[in-house]
């Protein structure tokens, strides 16, 4: 047997000798490995595509929580006044409109101090407006994510809006001092105020996944936010209150669930009112038709994002 | 079992010019100033489980585009893609980070942008950092950072995901070489505990080690699919000849001594093999008599480093030349280097002086031979020694007790 020449069996000798090694502890148990299956296809405008874009999303919800809170944190992390910034726009908002409103312009309030009335009103507007108008300059703020990682698109318009909603609860504390301040009685009816949040918060999502989406192909969304967003709110009765604008435009307002949805908040939370239930349905269901249309849009052009952006 | 399946997938981009002036606005409305670019085109193949696939290729060549595909960042405009298991991305290692956090909660979110759980990273928060080794800047905002150890942290993260399918995209040109090393041996962790891989890299000698099979993409098209010294030296003949083949310089008559030609040949056979003989002819000219005369013949590795070099220097010192042509004939009983394209140097030396240097002038193609794992063949010889007789060994095990 020997000098023989003789050279290593290639492949077989080595993988086998470094199996013998054993694998590094962290990864060992190979026989749990997911067999799920994963099928890509050109991207299509399809019910299955929000089924799926749905399931995804909700494996992702982690990432949604932590986008929001670093939202937050990242917003106040190098200011001095920090989380009062969250009230502070509210506050000084207020502050002008009441001016403007109780000493230049009178608007009818049917005794409800103007503060409180229009305090009552911004709150949800400006969670509105706020969460409009990052998102749509969220998504494309950092290119570089979209065209590296792969994570659901939608998380991070999502992700100002709950960011948004956090800083409507701050801000809340506010309007809970002022309603005490002005001796505004609590109703069991605030407790409508609940289902309208959420009406304008489905409406503020569709809003959003649709601008933004939008805006990675023609940047004129977020050109034109900035006015659009003024328009909308003198369009919506933040500063002044349904019941007076005249009769024959009232109707028009019906079409816009989030002046149903403001106008309704106020109602049932300062005024104690029982909210309009026909109204309350018909924003309701223009907000689902749109936020289902809007999802659909935003998944069908998600993946085209990275390569137009 | 089959982990990735691509079938028929071919992807376009639609150019636009950027010149968005209102008068090519104006045209536009009239006819498309659009062009279309196909990046990928009917790209078929599979990936076994456990398989770890390279993919060479010019800049352009879809590599980029077939990673972007795979991992959903953008979609295919035909065919279908079919992944079974969980894939991760090491592409870009620290995109998702955010300069104003720290860096342990970049872990956070950049661990949720690559689908980990709040409970997962919790659980691997310590392991992370420690494999980063920035223990000392965890509660620092990464915006402080230097760019070694943004890229540190990032592959950390990344290196701690538990996927079925890795893609990697040139994530081991990051770092010290001590960082490479580990992040060198993290691969193969994943590739010994039979993950899948996917490997895009214009390191040919880290496609050699990884890999045991290769594709080779041009145009977005697949050229060639098979094991990676083939695809590899494929991958060059086709650099080589956008370059053309190169050839020695004309001669300068002014220089004392000057190389001619070059020329590679196996005594016994058509091609030459790894561990078998090669003869290496070095033509020459001398315009007088030269003492100390070294000639040089450098083999360099794809990726450009020096690999081995043939010289006639012994003793430190070269040999006297008369005037007039020559050859210097450099015999290798047994040619060690892998299978591959080595491109050759060639250069002549008088009292140490550099009197003629040809870079690049010539290629050396050494075909399959005798196997060999790694990059060199050893010849060596075996014999058992200090075990039990082949006879006794044969005998039935009764007898052994």
């Amino acid at each position: 047997m020997g000098n023989r020449v003789s050279g290593a069996s290639e492949p077989l000798l080595t993988s086998a000798t470094q199996s013998a090694l054993g694998p590094a502890p962290a990864l060992v148990n190979q026989e749990e490995r997911s067999t799920h299956l994963r099928i890509i296809r050109p991207p299509a405008f399809s019910l299955g595509t929000i089924l799926r874009g749905l399931k995804t999303l909700a494996h992702y919800s982690d990432l949604l929580y932590t986008l929001s809170m670093f939202r937050l944190n990242v917003r106040y992390k190098q200011s001095f006044l920090g989380w009062a910034w969250a009230a502070i726009q509210p506050v000084a908002l207020m502050t002008i409109y009441t001016f403007i409103f109780s000493n230049v312009a009178k608007v009818r309030t049917d005794g409800i101090p103007y503060p409180i009335f229009v305090f009552s009103a911004l709150l949800p507007w400006i969670f509105f407006a706020g969460s409009i108008s990052n998102s749509v300059q969220g998504l494309v703020a950092h290119p570089s994510l979209l065209t590296k990682m792969y994570f659901p698109r939608e998380i991070i318009p999502l992700s100002y809006l709950v960011a948004g909603w956090i800083d409507f609860l701050i801000a809340s504390v506010i309007l809970g001092g002022l309603m005490l301040h002005y001796h505004i009685p609590l109703t069991w009816n605030l407790l409508y105020g609940i289902p309208i949040l959420v009406l304008l918060a489905a409406f503020a999502a569709a809003m959003a996944l649709l601008f933004s989406a939008v805006q990675v192909r023609f940047r004129d969304v977020g050109l034109a936010m900035p006015f659009v967003l003024q328009v909308w709110m003198f369009a919506t009765p933040v500063v002044y209150s349904l019941q007076s604008v005249p009769a024959r435009y009232r109707s028009l307002f019906v079409l816009d669930p989030i002046a149903t949805a403001i106008d309704s908040f106020r109602g049932a939370v300062v005024y104690g009112r029982k909210p309009d239930v026909y109204l309350l349905g018909i924003a309701a269901a223009i907000t689902v038709v749109l936020l289902i249309a809007a999802y659909a849009y935003f998944k069908a052009s998600e993946s085209a994002m990275a390569d137009i952006i | 079992m089959i982990d990735l399946q691509l079938d028929g997938v071919s992807k376009k981009y639609i150019i636009q010019r950027s010149d968005s002036s209102p008068k090519r606005w104006y045209r536009r409305s009239f006819r498309t100033s659009k062009s279309e670019m196909w990046a990928l085109s009917d790209i078929t193949f599979e990936v076994k489980r456990g398989e770890a696939l390279g993919i060479v290729g010019h800049n352009g060549a879809g590599k980029t585009t077939l990673l972007k595909l795979l991992s959903s960042i953008t979609a295919p405009t035909e065919g279908e893609i079919r992944i079974r298991g969980r894939l991760a991305a090491l592409i870009e290692v620290s995109s998702g980070f955010h300069p104003e956090l720290t860096g342990r909660e970049n872990v956070y979110l950049h661990g949720a942008m690559l689908g980990m759980r709040r409970s997962e990273i919790n659980r691997k928060m310590d392991s992370i950092i420690d494999f980063s080794g920035i223990e000392n800047y965890i509660d620092v905002p990464v915006k402080r950072y230097s760019s070694g150890m943004f890229v540190r942290l990032g592959f950390s993260v990344a290196a701690h995901l538990d996927p079925d399918i890795v893609l990697l995209d040139e994530v081991l040109a990051v770092g010290d070489v001590s960082f490479q090393a580990k992040c060198l041996d993290r691969i193969s962790e994943l590739k010994r505990s039979g993950r899948t891989i996917v490997f895009v890299s214009h390191d040919l000698a880290s496609v050699y080690r990884i890999c045991e099979r290769a594709i080779l993409l041009d145009r977005g098209r697949i050229l060639m699919d098979g094991n990676p010294r083939s695809v590899v030296a494929q991958y060059q003949k086709m650099a080589l000849a956008e370059h053309g083949v190169p050839t020695l310089l004309p001669a300068n008559t002014n220089r004392p001594v000057q190389c001619m030609n070059i020329s590679f040949a196996s005594p016994d056979s058509e091609t030459v093999r790894t561990g078998y003989p090669m003869t290496a002819r070095l033509g020459y000219r001398a315009s007088t008599r030269l003492r100390d005369v070294v000639f040089r013949v450098t083999l360099f590795w794809p990726s450009g480093y020096v690999c081995a070099q043939l010289t006639n220097e012994t003793a430190g010192s070269g040999m006297t030349l008369e005037p007039g042509s020559g050859t210097i004939e450099f015999q290798c009983p047994v040619l060690p280097i892998v299978p591959g394209l080595y491109r050759i140097d060639v250069s002549a030396e008088v009292n140490g002086r550099e009197l003629d240097l040809q870079r690049r002038c010539a290629t050396l193609t050494v075909e399959a031979g005798k196997p060999v794992v790694g990059d060199f063949f050893i010849e060596n010889t075996w014999s058992i020694q200090d075990a039990p007789s082949v006879e006794r060994r044969a005998s039935p095990p009764a007898g052994l007790t």
